[in-house]
């Protein structure tokens, strides 16, 4: 059967078609670009040639070095928060961390969406959380420890201090991101890279006399590839500024490589990439690799390596929360670690209550 | 999943009102009724994030024993990316009305030398197709094997859809695609998209070639660089 009409007919029903077909990818589309779909507008190369400048300028290194005393530490990784009006579940997820002592707290991408307002609300839960970290542990830290009368030498710049200078330099809570599609959507990259400087980093951490270190690789895969010049710096070593000795390997990006269900996305790396990370990971001998972005729970090992992939922890997933939105892992003096699960139980705020807290409760 | 919904939705409507005026079909992929064999042969070169620049051949024959049913096989080459694959595929072939349906199933091996990994692809799919364009539906099975391990993906939609300037009997022709998929590989979400083009020099001889982007991430990651490719080769047919 041949469908025939006039051609003013068929341009018409072209227009009408094609117009149903934009306003469909064009309409509620706040998490997504529309654009975006075949060419995206923010690029990963340029990201992190950003991070790279960003960590030679600002000084991040954030190597620790633990008292010899001290038998194990442990750190926190949650994901995919989503934060919109309320960073509730953000706040919670510190508290926990900080009440329990955790030496720092990883996030695994997607921590807000994509608005202004969002990243000011962000910004201001990190800054509360900051104040409390600094009122349990850097303020009784300096206060043992550097004597109001005496001067201090920072060994690696030379400069002096008082303890009164400690008291008020700038303060930085231990909390590691990396960035997920979301934050770089409709040119997120601006507003995250405000708060947190870098997308592509590392630090150890270095347990007394020890002479082997933990290594922590933060990577950008916000656009479901590391892209060319991360792979180029992976592959110069550019992140092993110093041939420490390495006994465990964490790594944490965005983009998952293994697919909890059907329910999900599958990964969306492409082929040789694919593999060329499971490759990488094996080679650094990486303990745990872990990645948020499809909001599901999986944990296998494949190839040697532990893969994780974290479940949200947004208000719109789990509106009522969930034991197992959080992981601690605690690694011990021997190197060897374990894990447990944290849940987070806060349930979301009404708008008021969040107006009286500082929080935006709308956009501007 | 809801915003490839969408997509998939809005990609499909801008196609059936891109061919809505008089479409007919001349089967330059079907049997013809004279010529039983066809084989072609193809260079392809690029770039690729992981690999850098890349040089590669195709090289593929098909069967046909009647008008529907046919056989066809392939291999792959590509050198610097030490990427070694062939693949083999059956189709069954039905006109219904003035649509040509292929309902085809296939396997696909890749040997990624550099990672040591073998690749094992199954895929079933069934294409629709009209004179001036086609769209193809159906599911792969990909999984691999690397440092020892085994990991079998669950299943991915396979998706394509292709329009074209001209019909195809024209001695020429340009199409735009959008797929996730090409000749030795399927991707996930990933939607490639590029331009194809053919020159017919002799009845059973043409040119073509095929210009593909395939980018990393798909919807809400923005796609970004990862592939871009050229091909050229030649397809003959005879008895």
């Amino acid at each position: 059967m041949e469908i025939t009409m006039k051609k003013t007919t068929a341009y018409a029903f072209m227009a009408a078609i094609s117009l149903m077909a934009t306003t469909t990818l064009f309409t509620s589309c706040d998490k997504v670009s529309p654009t975006g779909v075949l060419i995206g507008n923010t690029s990963v190369d340029d990201r992190v040639k950003q991070s790279l400048a960003n960590y030679a300028v600002f000084d991040m290194a954030w190597d620790k070095t633990l008292p010899d005393s001290i038998e194990e530490y442990s750190f926190i990784v949650g994901s995919d928060s989503h934060i919109t009006y309320d960073p509730g579940r953000l706040s919670e997820m510190l508290e926990i961390g900080i009440e329990h002592g955790d030496l720092f707290y990883c996030h695994l991408g997607d921590l807000a969406d994509t608005k202004a307002e969002y990243y000011e609300n962000t910004a201001l839960a990190l800054y509360r959380a900051t104040e409390d970290w600094w009122d349990k542990y850097l303020e009784p830290y300096i206060n043992e420890n550097f004597p109001a009368d005496s001067i201090f030498i920072d060994k690696r710049t030379g400069d002096l201090y008082k303890q009164s200078d400690l008291l008020n330099m700038p303060t930085y809570l231990p909390f590691y991101p990396v960035v997920g599609n979301h934050d770089i959507t409709h040119n997120g990259w601006a507003l995250y890279c405000n708060l947190f400087r870098s997308s592509f980093y590392e630090f150890t951490v270095q347990m007394g006399n020890s002479e082997k270190y933990d290594r922590f690789i933060f990577l950008d895969s916000a656009n479901g590839t590391l892209g060319q010049f991360q792979i180029e710096q992976l592959d110069n070593g550019i992140l092993q500024r110093d041939k420490k000795e390495i006994r465990n390997t964490f790594v944490f990006t965005h983009t998952n490589i293994f697919r909890p269900s059907l329910n999900e996305f599958a990964s969306t790396y492409c082929r040789e990439e694919l593999y060329y990370i499971l490759d990488k990971l094996a080679d650094w001998n990486t303990t745990i690799m872990f990645y948020g972005h499809v909001h599901a729970w999986d944990d296998r090992m494949f190839g040697g390596v532990r893969h994780i992939t974290m479940p949200s922890m947004n208000f719109v997933d789990h509106p009522n929360g969930g034991d197992d939105l959080l992981v601690r892992i605690t690694v011990m003096k021997d190197g060897s670690y374990k894990m447990e699960h944290i849940g987070l139980h806060c349930k979301e705020r009404s708008k008021e209550e969040l107006k009286e807290l500082g929080y935006y409760t709308n956009t501007i | 999943m809801h915003h490839l919904q969408r997509l998939f939705l809005a990609v499909m409507l801008v196609f059936t009102a891109s061919t809505a005026m008089a479409q007919y079909y001349s089967g330059d992929h079907t049997f013809d009724g004279t010529n039983k064999n066809e084989a072609s042969a193809s260079l392809t070169t690029g770039d690729n994030i992981i690999t850098g620049h890349c040089v590669g051949n195709t090289i593929h024959y098909k069967h046909y024993f009647n008008d529907h049913w046919s056989v066809d096989g392939g291999a792959n080459l590509q050198y610097t990316k030490q990427l070694y694959g062939f693949k083999a595929k059956g189709e069954y072939h039905l006109k219904i009305r003035s649509f040509h349906m292929f309902a085809s199933a296939e396997y696909m091996f890749n040997h990624y030398h550099k990672y040591n990994t073998n690749e094992n692809v199954g895929n079933a799919s069934v294409r629709f197709e009209r004179g001036y364009w086609d769209i193809t539906l159906g599911g792969s099975f990909i999984g691999y094997n690397m440092m020892g391990d085994h990991y079998t993906e669950p299943i991915t939609l396979t998706f394509g859809a292709h329009a074209t300037l001209r019909p195809r009997t024209n001695k020429w022709n340009v199409g735009l695609l959008f797929r996730n998929y090409d000749d030795f590989y399927y991707e996930n979400w990933n939607i490639n998209w590029g331009l194809d083009l053919y020159y017919r020099i002799k009845p059973n001889m043409k040119l073509f070639g095929e210009f593909n982007v395939r980018p990393a991430g798909s919807m809400s990651q923005l796609a970004s660089k990862y592939e871009t490719t050229g091909k050229i080769g030649v397809i003959y047919r005879w008895k």
